[in-house]
């Protein structure tokens, strides 16, 4: 079959290919190329070699932003696992309209970043509106509008993934366990818990990636404001592109760096997390 | 079969929409100027009247993009390096110049370059000339006169003074100011200032214009002339601003916390209805005080007077006047598109079409020898620019901010003087700060 | 209390606790309707009030926003580029996959790790790069803003239908070629149908991101041609003011038409999400 097959290649592989080497792969490369040049536009580089990273270091807001992505992922991941795992414990209750909370609790994911932060900005402006203060009047209001905004946002969706997760737990088990007179805590951890290992290890996967690369909802939201306070990364980056003179460089070597921390955090949380599905 | 019928049906969108589109691509090609636009407040007068007018005397197309607002240099450097860039441009002034050096054209010899007045205004480099202003604009403390001279009726007023042209210096503009917010509710407003407006893209009244005022005595001090980029800044006028900065904030209609969300826009809203009886802004803002619906301030009560902020001899320093909007044809596009660009640059200031909707609906004060005096803006603001300009015994303050290093220096400034506002930062740390970050910012551009 | 009377009590709870839950979950989108029909000038002031006569102005914000942002013409954009790219990428991912899993070569092995890969690389390291080759090679339009959506599509869509295939049984494709079928009949007739789950998982979660993605068409079309997410974050125009009532307005009309179409779709929306986080 592999014969007849490879006659036919261009056919089968050219179209995806063309697309993902035009749009992905040699803008990639040149981008990676280009962290070590100044330029302005792709074919005026000039080289500089590490002067581009060294800048980084010098204007620290890379790091401050990336501070700033380190607290919020943590808090999202924690909250979000947590929250979604209990609500999908709930729904899987058998409790009447049960199809009617997931609608609702999913919906939210299908809002497009730029709405969302519009959203929230009017609901946490109100919010403040007694305190006489905005969103921009202290980084804090800020950090935790976009942790809400991301609970909102993504609770639904691990909670579909948990619920999935739940559905698979051995009915037997659970019901051995209850006539053994485990309580519902250990319950939770004996039996529950461990089936649903997979469930977390994705949820987990997805909920870190999506908020170290979080970039809409920060732009909509605060825009970076008050004074860069509440900038993550992925906006970092887009504003040393976009807003100041002669960065390309910079804000490609930051995109380099930034590639690099979600590569290895991605593969270390699955790593982690593959094992603990093995062990169990 | 109804699968068959779907497919069809997304088979004849697609290539309809294909044949739209690159039915769109080849109409590029003919005859038309693309004009990037700075100003986002006028731009529905580019779209709505100047287009169509230019279109119906000359066949030729006009294509009117405006940037968002804050977003003016990152739009022009992205749309200048497409296939199809922008054939006349903005530039603010020197340092906007240098970055798009490689795009100006040599204007020296076109019809736009001749109606200039005074030529010295020009941006130049040796013989060429780069870039033509468009807009002489002027700036000060903006005051609703009705309210002033209710103020001044008060029978137990404690300033002697009797009218708002007798203040001359800060010390009387804050005796006035601080008196007047003591007897709002009996003049029937919420603040005497309007909102200090720091809304993310909306605190270029303070980071450019009203810094402009310190950084101006002190090149002046120095002998440094207009449009000369100099590293040499130590903020020596801090602490008058600081004077300024917080009587508009301790005078106004607003808590300091909720100026954050508060616009531009918002603040001449609050001057036009009453609520406000000053504001700090240009003769570009009398669109946006005359155009509010439920507009209170009668077009003789619209005044100006200078921002004061407590240097010596400044009772003979008047508004601040100069330009910050020069016009540039892009050298990188074909000469023939940079002849249509220079047809519609003169026939928008110099037909009788252009400018009556120069002088109507855009309101620039033009520095074009082609405009006679009864064609100039009529709004109040422009006559009060003119009538200060005019002023005996008073001289125009000029635009020192156009050799603020970088626009980075102004945002920063600004996201400083935020934190101030809100109690986060001191005002010598911002002062500090500034000093620094200007002299970052020069050595990154040279 | 009896067992049953417990868990009736305990239903009770959780029914009560998951309709307050839902109740907080939607009432952002409420919040933003109802403020959609109220002046601008009583938005920010009053965030939470409802409208009264003073305030409210029926359709006034929806004629002004539609008409300020060409809200028609976006919808109308965002709808061609979805559609047809979500079609483009479920087409040329699915024969790229079953190529690379039915060939191994070097070639078909370092592709697929190349497009696994590119799942993780933030959009920020290609972004500047991508959006001045998109220019030159005259694909900043929306018909070729296709093309950039297959290629980073591509990724994603050829990990999972590889993933799908490695499950089904050679023998019906050997049989089919034995029979005289040509690899593309084989393909279409016979594997493609298999693939209908996979499929329609991948349109979903394709289709939401491109529905809601900014930063790709703003950067390449977004000055000619705004999607929707594009046109909103534009209504932040004129020197920074937002017309708060217009932005409610469209904000609105910005999520009925996915609301509509999860309403119709939601079942396989929810078995999407859960494919995809399985096979991850």
């Amino acid at each position: 079959m592999d014969k007849t097959l490879r006659r036919w290649a261009p056919l089968f592989v050219l179209p995806a290919l063309i697309c993902f080497v035009i749009a992905f792969l040699v803008p990639m490369i040149m981008g990676f190329v280009l962290s070590f040049f100044k330029f302005s536009t792709v074919t005026d580089g000039v080289f500089v070699g590490w002067s581009n990273y060294k800048r980084i270091f010098i204007d620290m807001d890379f790091i401050k932003a990336l501070w700033m992505n380190v607290r919020f992922t943590v808090v999202t991941v924690i909250m979000i696992n947590i929250l979604a795992f209990f609500l999908a414990l709930l729904v899987t209750r058998g409790v009447k309209g049960t199809n009617i909370y997931r609608t609702i609790f999913f919906m939210p994911n299908l809002i497009g970043g730029i709405v969302l932060g519009w959203i929230w900005l009017l609901i946490i402006n109100g919010i403040l509106l007694p305190k006489n203060a905005t969103i921009i009047t202290d980084p804090k209001y800020g950090f935790w509008g976009l942790v809400a905004l991301a609970n909102w946002q993504n609770i639904g969706y691990m909670m579909v993934i948990y619920i999935a997760g739940i559905q698979t737990i051995n009915k037997d088990l659970l019901e051995a366990a209850e006539i053994d007179g485990a309580n519902s805590w250990i319950r939770l951890k004996s039996v529950i818990l461990p089936s649903i290992m997979p469930a977390i290890t994705i949820c987990s996967f997805l909920t870190l990636t999506s908020g170290f690369k979080l970039f809409d909802q920060n732009l909509a939201l605060t825009a970076g404001n008050p004074a860069r306070q509440t900038e993550m990364l992925a906006l970092n980056i887009y504003n040393t592109f976009y807003t100041r003179s002669n960065f390309e460089g910079v804000g490609q070597a930051k995109a380099v760096l930034f590639t690099i921390l979600v590569a290895a955090i991605a593969l270390s949380q699955l790593a982690l997390t593959r094992q603990k599905e093995v062990e169990v | 079969m109804m699968k068959k019928s779907i497919v069809l049906t997304l088979v004849l969108i697609f290539l309809s929409t294909t044949l739209i589109f690159s039915a769109g691509t080849k109409e590029d090609a003919a005859k038309e100027v693309y004009f990037l636009n700075f100003k986002p407040e006028i731009a529905s007068v580019y779209e709505d009247k100047v287009a169509p007018a230019f279109e119906a005397e000359t066949g030729i197309k006009l294509k009117v993009v405006t940037a968002a607002s804050g977003t003016y240099a990152a739009t022009l450097k992205s749309e200048l390096a497409k296939s199809n860039p922008p054939t006349i441009f903005q530039t603010n002034g020197p340092v906007g110049l240098a970055n798009s050096l490689n795009y100006v054209s040599d204007l020296r010899n076109t019809e736009f370059y001749k109606i200039l007045s005074d030529k010295s205004m020009a941006l130049t480099d040796g013989d060429r000339v780069l870039s033509i202003p468009y807009a002489v604009e002027g700036y000060g403390i903006i005051y609703n006169d009705a309210v002033m001279r209710a103020y001044f009726a008060l029978p137990n007023k404690a300033v002697a003074l009797k009218s708002p042209e007798e203040i001359n210096t800060f010390a009387k503009l804050k005796a006035v100011v601080e008196d007047m917010t003591r007897n709002k509710d009996r003049l029937g407003i919420q603040g005497v200032f309007a909102s200090t407006s720091m809304a993310p893209g909306n605190d270029w009244r303070w980071q450019t214009h009203l810094v402009n005022v310190p950084i101006a005595y002190e090149f002046r001090d120095k002998g440094i002339a207009t449009g000369i980029e100099t590293d040499d800044f130590d903020f020596k006028y801090a602490n008058e601003m600081k004077q300024i900065w917080d009587l508009y904030l301790d005078n106004s209609t607003t808590a300091r916390g909720l100026l954050g969300s508060k616009s531009v826009d918002d603040a001449m809203a609050e001057f036009a209805l009453g609520q406000a009886a000053m504001v700090q802004n240009g003769n570009w803002g009398a669109a946006q005080i005359l155009g509010v619906q439920g507009n209170k301030v009668a077009d003789s009560d619209i005044k100006f007077m200078p921002i004061y902020i407590g240097v010596a001899g400044e009772e003979f320093d008047g508004l601040n006047v100069g330009t910050e909007n020069y016009f540039c044809i892009n050298s990188q596009v074909s000469s023939e598109k940079q002849k249509l660009s220079d047809q519609f640059l003169t026939w928008l200031f110099s037909s009788e079409t252009g400018k009556a909707i120069v002088k109507n609906d855009l309101m620039f004060i033009t520095p074009f020898n082609t405009f006679k005096d009864h064609e100039l803006p009529s709004d109040p603001l422009a006559r009060e620019v003119i009538r200060w300009m005019n002023k005996s015994g008073v001289t125009s303050m000029p635009w020192a901010f156009s050799v603020i290093p970088s626009g980075e220096w102004k945002n920063n400034f600004g996201a400083d003087l935020d934190q101030y506002i809100n109690g986060r930062m001191s005002w010598s740390d911002v002062a500090k700060r500034a000093v620094a970050s200007w002299k970052v910012e020069y050595d990154l551009a040279h | 209390m009896s067992n049953l009377q417990r868990k009736n009590t305990r239903d009770r709870l959780i029914s009560i606790a998951l309709a307050l839950l839902s109740l907080l979950f939607i009432a952002p989108i409420l919040i933003v309707l109802m403020n959609s029909f109220k002046s601008k000038l009583f938005i920010s002031s009053e965030p939470f009030r409802f409208p009264n006569t003073e305030t409210f102005t029926g359709r006034a914000n929806y004629i002004e926003g539609a008409k300020k942002i060409n809200f028609f013409k976006a919808f109308g954009y965002s709808l061609f580029i979805t559609t047809f790219s979500v079609l483009a990428v479920v087409f040329t991912t699915s024969m790229l996959g079953w190529y690379l899993t039915r060939v191994k070569s070097r070639f078909t092995q370092i592709t697929y790790y190349l497009l696994v890969f590119s799942m993780i690389v933030p959009f920020q390291m290609v972004m500047f790069t991508m959006s001045k080759i998109a220019n030159m090679l005259h694909l900043d339009n929306p018909l070729g803003v296709i093309v950039l959506y297959v290629g980073f599509g591509a990724g994603l869509g050829t990990f999972m239908f590889s993933g799908f295939i490695k499950t089904i049984p050679l023998s019906l494709e050997e049989a089919a070629l034995i029979d005289g079928a040509s690899p593309p009949q084989t393909f279409f007739l016979v594997v493609l149908p298999m693939l209908k789950p996979t499929a329609i998982t991948i349109a979903i979660l394709n289709a939401m991101w491109i529905w809601n993605d900014y930063l790709l068409p703003y950067l390449t079309i977004g000055t000619e041609y705004k999607t929707i997410p594009v046109a909103i974050q534009y209504l932040r125009g004129g020197y920074g003011a937002v017309d708060m009532g217009a932005m409610m307005a469209m904000l609105v009309l910005a999520m009925v038409p996915i609301i509509v179409f999860y309403i119709f779709t939601q079942r396989y929306i929810i078995e999407g999400v859960v494919a995809g986080a399985v096979k991850g």
